[in-house]
């Protein structure tokens, strides 16, 4: 299967001479094309600083990464600017819709900056529309929507561009147990049916529990992995317990 | 404790204070170097007359008092501003424990310490700023700046100290009053709370938009058909209907925009105006009645500016013509006065001593009225408005003669030729003909002007347009001959004086002098008899020195107006970027680029200072066109004016634009 990301020896160091913190320390692994990877870890572990790097926003220390057969730490800063735009699809805690516009409109906008083709753009969003099943919700504006349709909504988003790569950090962060869980599902079906690869970030056990494979970091290293293989998501959840018991020492810390 | 609090609090939030600060600063500038101008003495150089410089005084006093209430509301609303982005920093405070009254005093001395640094900075800028603005008011109203000094004007100083002395008090009440009000959990959540989206029915806001047109429509045919004038109850109902037409204008205009945008996609699914459609529509439909009051007073700029130049031109054209003599004189006849002395001026001079120099050229002559009037003469000739056009001018009663040989000596002095002149003809001297048809058009068809049933031929073809007085602007004359045997009664004695050019100075001085003199009747008791005169730079004066008082106060207004609406608009924007700054992190976040975010920033501000001003424009444009019924219109004028407005305007949109940018660009 084709690699859609792969993280070769990657570091990040904060602060200067003599005060040296080190956010990731040699970290490596491969993406699939299709597969839905977790990364997990406690506050502090450096997942947030790992996305951030693989999202472009930050640049790594030492290391490569290469997404799609290109290597983004070589990119210059207007080429990051279009990579990201074209490449990747994210979702975000705090979903960062915009307020002043309708959901329709917050789809709309990726597809418009990509300079997309006018007749093209509304056959997209309506196609996006009936996979989250948010059809109903476009003319509405964030405000009239409740927490789960929202990131629904940031899901069409993300989703719309037709990415090689969905990004998403702590998608569940703000919602409650039963949006969660539907948020969840439509991931899943995401990448069952259309087999978008995505990349999940979150400390949630349960929400991990929907990822075919998840990595644990835990001080900047990759700590442990566990792969779902045939498992249901019930003994998944039991297994990532346990690592997470382990990780922390403390499951007050992770979860 | 506490200032050292302030202190530190004015350092950290210099970039929210700087804007603040800048608004302050620009505020006492402008209010010192008006009133340092007035110390300058320039106005009243002009004019020596007390009535006149009382009315000035009151004048400046009253634009004095007026100009601090619009600033002392600016410095309001753009502290008002700060407050209410640091509400959630004073909210921190109270939850550390610190009572509202502490607050309060933070606050305080915060205001104090602003309030003292930008009057300090103000003041000095206002030293500077005043030299500069001195010497382009004695240009525009042509003063002679031969005694200009560098002049610290204490006056102004404590006048700028204790007008905004008080404005710092309100805002400190003002303040108080805010903080009060305040409940803990509001200042907590602030920077939190998302805005309301004021969602507006789509057909009502067509309806509005529909309606303010009508009004503004409405309106605009109103002031051209009444015209503007002041006395006349029915402008305050139009001045009304355009002021709430302009009000629904903004209220419905953002909404009804984006409907017609929605409609084209080629537009509306273009970059991310989107965004910048809904950015804006919030924002008008927020401020739409701060947007009200800037366009008013964007109007009210142009309006004033425009007419304070077209005054200035005016001045200038004026005073280009009718300088054929330096000074001039001339003694009302008394007709039941038998005593020939009484009734010539220089019998007159002769009696109170007044000598001409040598080097004085002068000449004295004798006006008559002849039985005859320019309405009889020309009536074949002279429509119904014309005839009223006569009247206005006081050119309706018996025509003014001239005798030939006092003719020929008056042109003299200019270094014309005598024209000789038989017994029956007649010059025509006037610059009627400018004025009106009827004159050029009698003098070709005619040829013959009938008095008292004898007949004169016109001699000239086409009026001689030659002043003989140097005062009036409208004059008809008919120079006749020596020996005319008509009905002729005397009406003036008067005399010309041509300076000459070494000893101008000297002859300015004692003329002058002479004349006002006589203003004062200093010399009743030698002789009864009624003589006026002026130089012509006295003429000059008085005719520009109350259109001069217009153009100054027009200027200072118009300044002060654009700075102010300028600086709220700025406020509003640069306050505006902080709160939408998440929605530009978001922006960033989802991949669109920094060119595509300054692009959309661009826009955002050029429509923002372009709706106000556009509407104000075309305001301006029907509003002069009703004016210019009273003034005579000029093309510079409109290009003058309109230069000042791109410099101010444009300045702070320009630096608007910068800083929204770098707000953004800093964000993260």
């Amino acid at each position: 299967m084709k690699n859609i990301v792969s993280v070769e020896k990657i570091e990040k160091y904060y602060g200067n001479k003599g005060n040296i913190t080190k956010a990731i320390d040699n970290i490596s692994f491969k993406v699939d094309e299709g597969e839905f990877l977790g990364i997990m870890g406690p506050s502090g572990s450096g997942k947030t600083t790992l996305l951030n790097c693989i999202s472009t926003i930050d640049n790594v220390t030492t290391g490569k990464i290469i997404i799609n057969n290109k290597d983004i730490t070589a990119l210059k800063a207007k080429a990051i600017e279009e990579f990201r735009r074209d490449e990747l699809g994210f979702i975000f805690q705090d979903f960062n819709l915009l307020d002043t516009l309708t959901a329709y409109e917050n789809i709309a906008l990726a597809l418009t900056i990509q300079n997309r083709e006018i007749p093209e753009i509304d056959e997209m969003i309506k196609n996006v529309a009936r996979k989250l099943d948010i059809t109903e919700l476009l003319s509405k504006f964030p405000f009239q929507l409740s927490g789960g349709q929202q990131q629904r909504v940031a899901c069409a988003r993300a989703l719309v561009t037709e990415p090689s790569l969905i990004l998403a950090d702590e998608p569940t962060g703000a919602l409650d147990s039963k949006s969660s869980r539907l948020l969840l599902e439509s991931l899943e079906k995401l990448n069952k049916e259309f087999h978008s690869t995505i990349l999940m970030v979150t400390h949630d056990s349960f929400t991990a529990s929907y990822a075919h494979r998840i990595l644990f970091i835990k001080d900047g290293r990759i700590f442990n992995e566990l792969i779902r293989g045939n498992d249901t998501r019930k003994e998944f959840f039991n297994k990532i317990i346990e690592v997470v018991t382990l990780l922390g020492g403390d499951v007050g810390n992770v979860l | 404790m506490f200032s050292k609090i302030a202190i530190s609090n004015v350092k950290r939030s210099f970039r929210d204070y700087s804007i603040y600060f800048l608004t302050l600063t620009l505020g006492v500038c402008i209010f010192y170097s008006f009133n340092s101008i007035e110390s300058q003495n320039l106005l009243s150089k002009m004019n020596k007359d007390a009535d006149f410089i009382l009315t000035i005084n009151l004048l400046m006093a009253g634009t004095s008092i007026f100009v601090s209430f619009v600033l002392g509301g600016l410095i309001i609303y753009a502290n008002n501003f700060l407050i209410k982005k640091r509400k959630k920093e004073l909210g921190i405070y109270m939850t550390l424990g610190m009572s509202k009254r502490k607050i309060s005093k933070i606050l305080i001395v915060e205001t104090l310490l602003i309030g003292v640094l930008s009057l300090v900075v103000g003041i000095v800028l206002g030293i500077i700023v005043s030299q500069g603005l001195s010497i382009l008011v004695a240009n525009i109203l042509s003063v002679d700046l031969n005694k200009y000094k560098f002049i610290i004007s204490l006056s102004a100083i404590m006048k700028s100290v204790v007008y905004f002395g008080i404005i710092y008090l309100l805002v400190m009440i003002f303040n108080q009053f805010t903080i009060s009000k305040y409940k803990l959990i509001d200042m907590l959540n602030a920077s939190k709370k998302n805005e309301v989206v004021k969602l507006k029915n789509s057909f009502v806001s067509i309806l509005i938009f529909i309606l303010s047109m009508v009004l503004l429509g409405t309106a605009y045919a109103r002031i051209l058909k009444t015209g503007l004038d002041a006395e006349n109850a029915e402008l305050i109902v139009t001045v009304m209907i355009g002021v709430i037409g302009t009000l629904l204008f903004f209220f419905s205009l953002s909404s009804f925009f984006i409907h017609i945008v929605q409609k084209s996609k080629k537009i509306y699914l273009k970059d991310i105006n989107i965004f910048v459609l809904r950015q804006i529509n919030n924002k008008i439909n927020t401020n739409f009645l701060s947007m009200t009051v800037i366009c008013l007073m964007l109007f009210l700029t142009i309006t004033l500016l425009f007419t304070a130049f077209d005054l200035k031109g005016t001045i200038d054209r004026n005073s280009a013509g009718n300088k054929a003599f330096d000074a001039a004189a001339f003694l009302v006849v008394d007709n039941e006065n038998e005593d020939p002395k009484a009734n010539d001026i220089e019998e007159y001079l002769n009696d109170i001593d007044f000598t001409f120099e040598a080097y004085e050229k002068h000449s004295f002559y004798n006006e008559y009225k002849l039985n005859l009037t320019i309405e009889h003469l020309l009536s074949n000739y002279l429509s119904k408005q014309e005839k009223i056009d006569l009247e206005q001018n006081y050119l309706d009663g018996p025509i003014s003669a001239i005798k030939i040989s006092d003719y020929n000596s008056i042109i003299k002095l200019n270094g014309h030729d005598p024209i000789p002149l038989k017994e029956n003809e007649v010059l025509v001297v006037s610059n009627y003909g400018q004025v009106n048809h009827a004159l050029p058009e009698y003098m070709k068809n005619e040829n013959i002007i009938h008095i008292e049933d004898k007949a004169y031929t016109i001699r000239n073809e086409s009026p001689i347009e030659e002043n003989i007085k140097i005062t009036g602007s409208k004059f008809f004359y008919l120079i006749i001959p020596d020996n005319f045997n008509g009905e002729l009664q005397l009406e003036f004695s008067s005399f010309n004086v041509i300076y000459d050019e070494s000893y101008a100075e000297k002859s300015e001085e004692k003329f002058s002098n002479l004349f006002n003199n006589l203003s004062e009747d200093k010399y009743r008791d030698i002789s009864p008899a009624l003589v006026l005169g002026s130089t012509i730079n006295q003429k000059e004066d008085r005719d520009n020195g109350l259109a001069a008082i217009v153009v100054f106060l027009g200027l200072f207004l118009g300044l002060t107006f654009i700075i102010s609406s300028a600086a709220v608009m700025a406020l509003q924007q640069l306050s505006d970027a902080s709160d939408s700054l998440e929605r530009y992190k978001s922006l960033k976040k989802i991949g669109v680029t920094e060119k595509l975010i300054n692009k959309a920033i661009l826009r955002q501000s050029l429509i923002y200072f372009l709706v106000p001003l556009g509407l104000a424009v075309i305001h301006s444009i029907v509003g002069i066109s009703a004016v210019s019924e009273n003034f005579t219109f000029h093309y510079e004028s409109i290009i003058v004016s309109s230069l000042f407005l791109v410099i101010i305007y444009g300045g702070y949109f320009y630096a608007t634009y910068v800083g929204v940018k770098n707000i953004v660009k800093n964000s993260n």
